[in-house]
């Protein structure tokens, strides 16, 4: 699929900070791409200077086909912006920011429709100020489609929402793509990334640390699967042997393996083959989080 | 053109809705004109053979855009900086242009429906005089107002925040308000509070007002006082608001 956003080298200095060293990657039409890392680790500024609400320092930008620092007016009419940290009038109603962000781009989404596919219609003569945290994120995502954009930018769009209202706002996002409008999630939620993206960059000190799949990620940084049952079986030396196992311990009635890749299905025929049928085999695979913490050299507490 | 129309119209009813704004703008200048106008004898000398209710009538034109330049637009721009509101526009690509122009718009409006409120008080209650023409005093209030209102701009595209604003609006509003023609006559002022009045922007608003509602044309030095301070205010406001 053609690329709608391509990113190369690009760099984005604050004074003698450098946000953005070098960032690279590209997002295909109809993916929800990922764009995870720290807090400060640059993700916000990339996107910005993509959407060309910043100028960059160094590197090539295209969306759409256009640069963004030339073509600034143009592309901001086919793309749709859910912002961190921006705000409406206190005193203005939900219709009326609608009504007057939608004269931006005539012939674009009617706002009515809007208002319902993302449950504000019985809030539409509320003022912002009285909108709470969840329903003012809806109302930015409902303003960032009006114009029917072909591409998406969604900046921390979950921060601050309850688990139940976060479950909601993944499946707009999803419904966002069945439009066929192509997504950029920004997002330091682990959970939030390998449920949606398609694939992701995990960005760290204003450099891409990895891109790709969530499951090449996770599996290209390769932390071993720990493979656990309780057996009264004396002897499971043997197990080492098993391809894929690295290691095995045993605490009392518990066994633990320590291997990669498909090592779960291995021991567990290995250990069918012998006559030990454990009931509580299971194995814990290396999550985005686990491949995050290692990628972005952080530390997690009580971890091990 | 029909973004610049929503937003005119948005920001109409905004403004509507904020009763500090409409207290400054409506509500104050009727009151202390009606107090002024009534506490002078109709002859009083200070007044330079004006009565005190013209007098007054004409600079309290004056004390409204000051007070829609000093007290409403700065808080509403600061505010639109510090929380993200002009990005929110920029990002869904609403004209910069339309963005300054609605401001403009309703700051003209507002000025002009305040100074309406204040003909017909003065008019009602003190029989106060209208202008024998009215073409230069629409030229005095048009250069007028757009001056403060890039003051304004300028206050609101530096402050801090919106809270430094509305300060910082208020500072210079009542030393202005009370220097520049709409507190004691000239006549009845010391010397110091006389030459630190020359140089107020208001002063050259409320003479330019007053000459062109009492005489007959506003002196052409105070309007281009005005507008050295709208071009002046106005590109380094948006200078400000660009880096913003």
């Amino acid at each position: 699929m053609a690329a709608v956003i391509e990113v190369e080298g690009l760099a984005k200095r604050y004074g003698s900070t450098v946000a953005v060293e070098d960032v690279s990657f590209q997002v295909a039409a109809g993916e929800i791409f990922g764009i995870l890392g720290p807090n400060g680790a640059g993700k916000t500024t990339t996107v910005e200077c993509v959407q060309g609400l910043r100028e960059r320092d160094g590197g090539r930008i295209q969306v759409l086909g256009l640069d963004p620092r030339e073509h600034a007016a143009t592309l901001r009419r086919r793309i749709g912006c859910q912002l961190q940290e921006s705000a409406l009038p206190d005193r203005i109603k939900v219709w009326e920011a609608l009504d007057l962000f939608s004269s931006v781009t005539p012939g674009g989404a009617d706002w009515r429709t809007l208002l319902g596919q993302w449950d504000l219609a019985a809030k539409a003569k509320a003022s912002f100020a009285s909108l709470s945290g969840g329903q003012r994120q809806r109302l930015f995502v409902a303003l960032a489609l009006v114009n029917e954009p072909e591409v998406v930018f969604l900046d921390e769009l979950t921060q601050g929402l309850d688990p139940a209202a976060r479950r909601v706002a993944w499946d707009s996002i999803r419904a966002i793509r069945e439009r066929g409008a192509t997504v950029v999630l920004v997002t330091h939620y682990m959970d939030e990334a390998e449920e949606l993206c398609d694939r992701l960059a995990i960005v760290d000190r204003g450099r891409v640390v990895a891109l790709g799949t969530p499951r090449e990620i996770v599996t290209r940084t390769a932390r071993a699967i720990r493979v656990r049952f309780s057996t009264d079986h004396p002897d499971v030396a043997w197990l080492g042997d098993v391809a894929h196992v690295r290691k095995v311990e045993r605490r009392g009635a518990t066994v633990e393996v320590e291997g990669t890749g498909p090592v779960l299905p291995l021991v567990a025929a290995a250990l069918v083959g012998r006559g030990i049928v454990p009931w509580d085999l299971r194995a814990e695979q290396p999550s985005l989080e686990d491949a995050y913490l290692d990628l972005t050299g952080r530390t997690t507490q009580g971890a091990g | 053109m029909r973004t610049l129309a929503k937003l005119t119209w948005v920001e109409l009813k905004l403004f509507g809705r904020e009763p500090f704004a409409l207290i400054f703008t409506f509500a104050f200048p009727v009151m202390i004109l009606v107090v002024l106008s009534g506490s002078f004898e109709p002859d009083d000398l200070a007044f330079e053979g004006e009565r005190p209710a013209d007098y007054y009538l004409a600079s309290y034109v004056g004390v409204v855009i000051a007070a829609v330049g000093l007290v409403t637009v700065p808080v509403h721009v600061a505010a639109y900086r510090e929380r993200g509101i002009l990005r929110r526009f920029r990002a869904s690509a609403v004209p910069a242009a339309s963005v300054v122009g609605a401001q403009v718009i309703v700051g003209l409006l507002t000025a002009a429906l305040g100074s309406v409120a204040l003909v017909v008080a003065g008019k009602l209650i003190f029989d106060a005089a209208l202008p024998e023409s009215v073409g230069p005093v629409i030229v005095a209030f048009l250069v007028s107002t757009l001056a403060f209102l890039a003051i304004g701009f300028l206050l609101g595209s530096v402050a801090r925040n919106a809270r430094a604003a509305q300060a910082g609006g208020m500072i210079l509003f009542f030393p202005l308000w009370l220097l520049s023609g709409a507190g004691p006559p000239p006549a009845v002022m010391s010397d110091g509070m006389r030459r630190l009045s020359a140089v107020l922007p208001l002063t050259y608003a409320t003479r330019a007002l007053q000459d062109s509602w009492l005489g007959s044309t506003s002196s052409s030095t105070d309007l281009l006082l005005l507008a050295g301070i709208l071009v002046v205010a106005g590109a380094l406001s948006i200078r400000a608001l660009r880096s913003a």
